[in-house]
């Protein structure tokens, strides 16, 4: 013990001490600051200009009124406006595919090898946890209520953090003057199976 | 700070008698023990393989099993016809008592037994409490497939990891698809709608599966059979499964 107190007077060892802690700061705040990010994407989907053309959220995410996934569009759904927009298509001065913008020759490349676009669920929940979307929008409730306003967003981030609390709070308010739907809405059954 | 949602205190109530409301009805006379509904199963509610070391500590991870007994003394001995035995769903459940995490709870909607995985921390006192011997427990993450094995995991149903008990949840992912896409059309889950995989696996039949709080349909008709036995009826323990055993199988079954 006396030998620890020794060498931890001397400079060097107080200096190195010191960067070790650093770093491991350093390493947990970086750690953090990942799981804050919005994931990478395959191609950097602008949200707000397909919500400004008034295209409906379940044109691209169509399962989220028919089963539990909302679904990721594949490359044939984005093809089949982006194939015939005029601006790109206009049979008088097609535009080449090397002047498009470069997310959109990205596109156009999955379309070419016919290859699904990888793209990376940003709202998650962990493997016990089984939501379903189809209930939520059958009752009612606007995608915004949840995943925010997507006429703000380009790429998709996570605007709520998802977790129990959060549900269980929401499916509490609904459920004050039902005591049958909240017997159905607060069971752990529900969701974890 | 947030402040917590206030979640009201969970207490499982029965009224002595009551019948529940998801049943199953087996018919031990038509099972010819063929474990059709261990495999089914098995691959609907990704119950992991143990191998043959591990199954030889008695480590096995079927949610159902087909039991068979020999009565008698040699060389008169008779076997007991074939009985899955599966978790009963009991009304009072001796495992909901001892868990002192409330991983196992009673759910007031579906009027079954839980089993929360997230929760779990792996006493294992409900399987001692078990009377019916129906949980199991994952003892050594036996659900680490290698990667193209692992695609057949059913994605509808957690993938459990070591540590944690679990039991036959009546398939309740398909109660919840059922009754899902009954609220969608506007209307009641209809008689036979919903069958768990291993009622929709015998190939006899053996196994029907639905509402008990309907007298209408064939599991609450079968269950008041004159033929119908409760496993264990004096403990109390209120099992929503019935068994159905009249006939003689002879020597072997």
């Amino acid at each position: 013990m006396q030998r620890v107190f020794e060498l931890l007077k001397k400079k060097e060892i107080q200096l190195l001490l010191l960067i070790a802690f650093m770093v491991v700061i350093s390493g947990g705040a970086w750690a953090l600051y990942q799981t804050q990010i919005p994931p990478e994407q395959p191609i950097l989907f602008p949200h707000d200009i397909h919500v400004q053309l008034q295209i409906q959220c379940l044109y691209c995410h169509p399962g989220a009124q028919r089963q539990a996934s909302a679904g990721l569009p594949t490359q044939q759904k984005c093809w089949a406006c982006h194939g015939q927009l005029k601006k790109y298509w206009d049979p008088a001065a097609p535009v080449p595919l090397e002047q498009w913008p470069v997310e959109l020759q990205k596109l156009a490349g999955y379309v070419e090898r016919n290859e699904p676009i990888p793209w990376v669920p940003v709202y998650i929940v962990p493997d016990h946890v089984h939501f379903n979307h189809r209930p939520h929008i059958a009752a009612g409730f606007a995608c915004e209520q949840c995943h925010g306003d997507m006429s703000k967003q380009k790429v998709a981030e996570l605007q709520q953090t998802i977790n129990m609390g959060w549900c269980i709070t929401c499916h509490q308010q609904n459920s004050v003057d039902d005591p049958q739907k909240r017997i159905k809405l607060i069971d752990c059954g529900t969701c974890h199976y | 700070m947030a402040i917590l949602p206030k979640i009201p205190e969970y207490k499982a109530e029965w009224a002595e008698g009551e019948e529940g409301r998801w049943g199953i009805a087996i018919d031990m006379d038509l099972c010819t023990g063929c474990q059709a509904c261990v495999a089914a199963c098995s691959m609907e509610n990704n119950v992991p393989f143990v191998g043959e070391h591990d199954a030889g500590y008695g480590r096995q991870m079927a949610w159902i099993r087909v039991e068979r007994l020999w009565e008698g003394e040699y060389p008169e001995v008779r076997a007991t016809p074939f009985q899955p035995v599966m978790c009963q769903q009991c009304g009072a459940a001796p495992c909901e008592a001892v868990c002192p995490v409330f991983a196992t709870v009673h759910s007031q909607a579906e009027q079954i037994n839980l089993q929360v995985y997230n929760r779990c921390v792996g006493t294992r006192y409900c399987a001692n409490n078990c009377p019916y011997v129906a949980r199991v427990f994952n003892w050594a993450d036996y659900s680490n497939y290698p990667e193209p094995l692992a695609n057949q995991f059913n994605p509808d149903v957690t993938v459990r990891r070591r540590g944690v008990m679990e039991k036959c949840t009546f398939c309740i992912q398909r109660i919840h698809k059922a009754t899902d896409q009954a609220k969608a059309e506007g209307r009641e889950v209809r008689d036979g709608e919903v069958q768990p995989a291993c009622a929709q696996a015998c190939p006899a039949e053996a196994i029907v599966f639905g509402r008990l709080d309907d007298p209408e349909s064939r599991v609450s008709k079968l269950s008041k059979d004159k033929r119908s036995v409760k496993l264990l009826e004096d403990l109390g323990t209120q099992p929503r499964v019935t068994y159905l055993k009249g006939g003689y199988h002879g020597n072997l079954g």
